[in-house]
């Protein structure tokens, strides 16, 4: 990697101005030290953000809990109040890289982590996402790709976080110079969906401060499948959340993870399924809707009936007993 | 003709490895842990295309980068480069960090090569970009053929015919290839991470222009070797210039990334087998057309030298009217290189499917469609001995006849390997001192199977002491020459000598101390009486006490998910035989290894090249996807010990019959069957008919 120059911030604002225009803020690291040692990014100044105060908390409120961008996953991970109010959120948390990975890595680090795509992640290949003028993904080996997209690149978002909070209908507080913006999963990757260099919607400098998951949502479940049992990034991931009152749903969403370039979500299908006692045949249905406009490429369409799976199968896990 | 006792205390007994402390807490000193004064990191420059000629390679700028201390080139003038990572040039210097500055300061001038093909069907098409200039891509097909094959199918009652396919599969031992080198005015010394240390030893003195007595390669520890780690490799040539130029020891270990492009791979196969059978089970017909590439390595009329992409077939079994056509095709990729059972498990997969594939359409049992037709009276043993452990008669059924979303299902096949037999050459010495320690010297490495435990082991039984007494010295040439650790030979090649060494060591101490059994007890009154100076002696390899040819069967339970393709191994059963076993520690330790290699080669390895860029898309753990222990089953493991044979490898068949048990168990359970290996959820998706058309 190239130099960089070294510096802790003990504020939001501090952090900021010590990361300047080319500057990168380090937490866990997992994902920033690779794309800095494979010369994917370059930095002039890595900021620690991990002494900024009060961001390693998890804190519980009426309404909405709040965690901090610095909760490592183990922690959300090893929360039995979490496990309890947000088992989808505990079951994501579980399923990221593994124990080691998960000691150090960072709720925001998850969430602002780029595109696995093995192509934007080779040296020696100039891919779209690099600012390279094609996708070889399109036309070569796509089996870990998406099955829809907003532009021209084909590589899909991979944070587990992001998905159950989708589903969470979480909010994202992000410090951008001097202001907290407040934003949905969506807004937090819609730029993703617009333009192909994009990772999320964070611009140089933002920051993320915390995550704030209302608990409107009793109910929620997270899935994946992956190639191998552990260790392994989602082939499909799922997340479904939802109230339950008198046996119907209230306020149901489903999200998946590894087959967009933000996490999948139909606001159509939510509509559906709002009301509706839950079965096979309301959960097909769902599925149905969820999937229905996929452009699947030549060897990612597996994804299709994966998908249809475990959004079957995670709308199911929110009957539990009732 | 020397024997094997009968009555042991240690042979054929568990005896914990006697390094096993040293390697736990890090003592265990391997090539990359030796810290000469002055050594220095060095890394290569690998060819960023997957074609091209290069025309000039400048050193100046990466020479003037802050920590180096010497670059060199790895050819000299111009030349061709022909896969994505071959190498180019190399430096040394201070830090990690410096070489990798100076790598990205060569100034490398290329004529690239836009046409190149690194897929072996596309290699095989009749445009195909050519891999090495006017030679073609494919071999012209070597063809054999018993009996009158196209008569024979006639007169079958059943007749199958089925596409089976490997993939490429990475060498990946825990330690990568590499040495750390120092090359003064008195010779070189190699820590290599080797299976050969004599191998290494006379490569480096014939590449260097040396006398093999000027050149000394130690291996004190080795994290794994599979067929990759015999010589020095470019890497090793590389590390040695760079040593000399630079007047320093030179550590150049290769990155995970190197490993995946140029250091050896197992080829894949493309097998479409043709198989009858009469009624009552007996094979008579067998027509089989397989091909696979070695990367570079094959090629058309000695192009690239073979490539080693054929297979046995029709494997273990002998069929009377047989034809087998095979050809390896060149492609521009890193060359292959032997890889645990050459061969073997390629073989054992798409044979082992098409005799499931033949048993469902005959309604016979698998294991009695075996029995039928396994010439092998060892395998019929085990085959029934597996199928009683395993509770196969219990377990069976019809394929496809499992119930619910997740199915379950069980599946067997069989493996050989004709080698693991003794290499003759091997010697040993002992050294009794007059305070009764011993140490045994033997120039063979422990490329971590437990060679060492074996020779403390045998040792210890013929001298009537204990394992923990013996001390072991192994992987340096300055001792007496040993096997290279491949071909399952080294345990009947090294259990004989010591064998001998001892037997002759414990007459002379018996001699020279007047006693008539220096053993156990009476050791220590024995090694007294010798004085001042130790007992030397030297001993070698003896007829009688080894053999070749070990074999074995496996049992796989599976479930697979029918929704989501994805595939969970429950337990695998290994019956296995290896002649007279030394030690089941280690034995067994050889066998979880292989199962657990065989799983990966089942379900989850292949090396992934694109066919746009040419480059090899998994140089790393992420995506070239390898067994953790969360995907590890059960693993029970019957043992047959046959001491009247001798000894016998196990290195090899033990990963042989892995991936035809898991592939047979997961076809029992679908009633489909996934002929291409490895085995992943979009592969069983597909093979059930779920996947929909990509989108126009």
């Amino acid at each position: 990697m190239k130099n960089f120059a070294y510096a802790t911030a003990l504020s939001p604002a501090s952090a900021r101005t010590l990361v300047a225009s080319n500057g990168a803020y380090l937490a866990g690291g997992n994902d920033l030290l690779g794309l800095l040692k494979e010369y994917l990014i370059s930095a002039d100044t890595l900021v620690n953000i991990k002494s900024l105060p009060g961001l390693d908390k998890i804190e519980r409120g009426k309404k909405f809990w709040t965690i901090g961008a610095l909760v490592t996953v183990a922690q959300i991970e090893h929360d039995a109040e979490i496990k309890k109010t947000f088992p989808g959120l505990h079951e994501a948390a579980s399923d990221v890289a593994s124990q080691q990975i998960r000691n150090v890595a960072t709720v925001g680090g998850n969430l602002a982590q780029h595109s696995r795509c093995w192509y934007y992640r080779h040296r020696d290949v100039p891919c779209l996402k690099k600012g390279g003028d094609l996708c070889y993904a399109r036309s070569s080996e796509n089996r870990y790709h998406s099955l829809f997209t907003g532009n021209d690149c084909i590589s899909p978002v991979v944070s587990s976080l992001a998905t159950i909070f989708t589903a969470l209908d979480a909010t994202a507080v992000v410090w951008r110079d001097g202001q907290e913006l407040r934003w949905s999963m969506a807004e937090l990757y819609a730029e993703a969906w617009r333009h192909r260099l994009a990772h999320n919607s964070l611009q140089p400098g933002d920051l993320i401060l915390r995550v704030e998951i209302p608990t409107a949502r009793r109910r929620s479940a997270f899935l994946q499948v992956s190639d191998k049992h552990a260790f392994d990034w989602a082939l499909v991931s799922c997340a479904a959340a939802a109230e339950v009152v008198d046996g119907k749903l209230k306020s149901p969403r489903v999200a998946l993870g590894s087959i967009s370039n933000v996490p999948h979500q139909v606001e159509a299908a939510n509509s559906f399924l709002d009301g509706k006692v839950l079965d096979d045949d309301v959960a097909t249905q769902a599925a149905n809707l969820i999937l229905q406009n996929a452009k699947p490429l030549e060897h990612n369409a597996y994804k299709v009936p994966m998908a249809h799976a475990l959004i079957r199968r995670a709308l199911l896990k929110l009957k539990g007993d009732a | 003709m020397p024997n094997w006792p009968t009555e042991t205390k240690y042979i054929s007994h568990a005896t914990p490895r006697i390094d096993g402390v040293a390697k736990v807490t890090g003592r265990a000193r391997y090539s990359s842990d030796i810290q000469e004064k002055g050594w220095l990191y060095g890394m290569i420059l690998r060819s960023k295309w997957p074609a091209a000629k290069i025309l000039s390679v400048n050193l100046d700028l990466a020479r003037q980068i802050p920590g180096i201390k010497a670059a060199v080139v790895a050819r000299e003038g111009e030349f061709t480069v022909r896969y994505y990572g071959e190498e180019i040039a190399a430096v040394c210097g201070t830090s990690k960090q410096a070489c990798l500055d100076a790598l990205r300061a060569i100034e490398v001038k290329a004529e690239v090569r836009h046409e190149f093909v690194v897929n072996e069907n596309e290699a095989r098409k009749e445009n195909a970009p050519e891999v090495w200039d006017g030679k073609p891509n494919s071999t012209t097909p070597r063809v054999r053929e018993n009996g009158s094959v196209d008569a024979a199918f006639s007169e079958c009652a059943a007749v199958i015919e089925g596409f089976y396919s490997t993939a490429v599969q990475i060498h990946n031992p825990m330690e990568t290839m590499g040495n750390t080198i120092s090359w003064t005015e008195e010779g070189v010394t190699a820590w290599s991470s080797t299976q050969g240390i004599s191998s290494v030893r006379d490569g480096l003195a014939g590449s260097l222009k040396l006398d093999q007595s000027r050149v000394r390669v130690i291996t004190e520890y080795m994290g794994g070797g599979f067929g990759a780690k015999f010589g020095a490799g470019v890497e090793g040539l590389l590390a040695a210039k760079l040593s000399k130029a630079a007047k320093a020891p030179v550590r150049l270990m290769l990155t995970r990334f190197d490993q995946a492009l140029a250091v050896g791979n197992r080829p894949s196969s493309f097998q479409k087998i043709k198989l009858g059978a009469k009624a009552d089970g007996t094979l008579h017909a067998f027509d089989a057309e397989n091909y696979g590439t070695g990367g570079i390595g094959a090629g058309g009329d000695g192009g690239g030298g073979g490539g080693g992409a054929d297979i046995p077939m029709p494997y273990l079994y002998k069929v009377p009217n047989t034809r087998v056509k095979q050809s390896a095709v060149a492609v521009n990729a890193g060359p292959s290189r032997a890889f645990r059972a050459p061969g073997n498990p390629p073989a054992s997969f798409g044979m082992e499917s098409a005799l499931d594939d033949l048993a469902a359409k005959l309604g016979l049992d698998p294991v009695e469609l075996r029995l039928k037709n396994d010439p092998n009276e060892i395998r019929q043993r085990e085959y029934k001995l597996g199928a009683e452990k395993f509770g196969w008669k219990e377990k069976y059924k019809k394929p496809g006849s499992s119930v619910g979303v997740v199915k379950t299902g069980v599946g067997c096949a069989g493996g050989a390997w004709p080698a693991g037999g003794g290499n003759k050459n091997t010697q040993g010495e002992a050294q009794i001192n007059p305070d009764g320690s011993i140490e045994i010297r033997l120039g063979v490495q422990d490329i971590g199977t437990g060679t060492r435990t074996v020779i403390a082991v045998v040792a210890a039984e013929i001298l009537g002491l204990k394992p923990e007494q013996i001390t072991v010295k192994v992987g340096d040439t300055r001792f007496p020459p040993g096997p290279g650790s491949g071909g399952s030979t080294t345990c009947p090649s090294v259990s004989p000598t010591v064998f001998d060494v001892c037997t002759k060591a414990l007459e002379q101490l018996q001699t020279q101390s007047g006693l008539a059994d220096a053993r156990g007890k009476n050791w220590f009154a024995a090694c007294k009486k010798l004085g001042v100076n130790p007992l030397v002696v030297h001993g070698k390899w003896q007829e009688g006490l080894s053999a070749s040819r070990a074999g074995g069967v496996q049992f796989a339970e599976v479930e697979v998910d029918t929704e989501t393709g994805f595939v969970t191994v429950k337990k695998i059963l290994g019956v296995h035989d290896c002649g007279l076993i030394i030690n089941q520690n280690t034995l067994e330790s050889q066998i979880n290894g292989g199962i657990i290699m065989g799983m990966g080669y089942a379900l989850y390895e292949e090396r992934v090249m694109d066919d746009l860029s040419g480059v090899v898309l998994n140089p790393n753990f992420e995506t070239y996807k390898l067994p953790g222990i969360a995907d590890v089953p059960e693993i029970e493991i019957i043992l047959v010990n046959m001491p009247e044979r001798g000894v016998i490898g196990i290195g090899e068949p033990a990963t042989v019959p892995t991936a035809g048990a898991i592939a047979n168990a997961v076809a029992n359970a679908l009633g489909v069957r996934v002929g291409s290996l490895p085995i992943t959820p979009a592969k069983v998706l597909a093979a059930l008919g779920k996947v929909p058309p990509a989108h126009a």
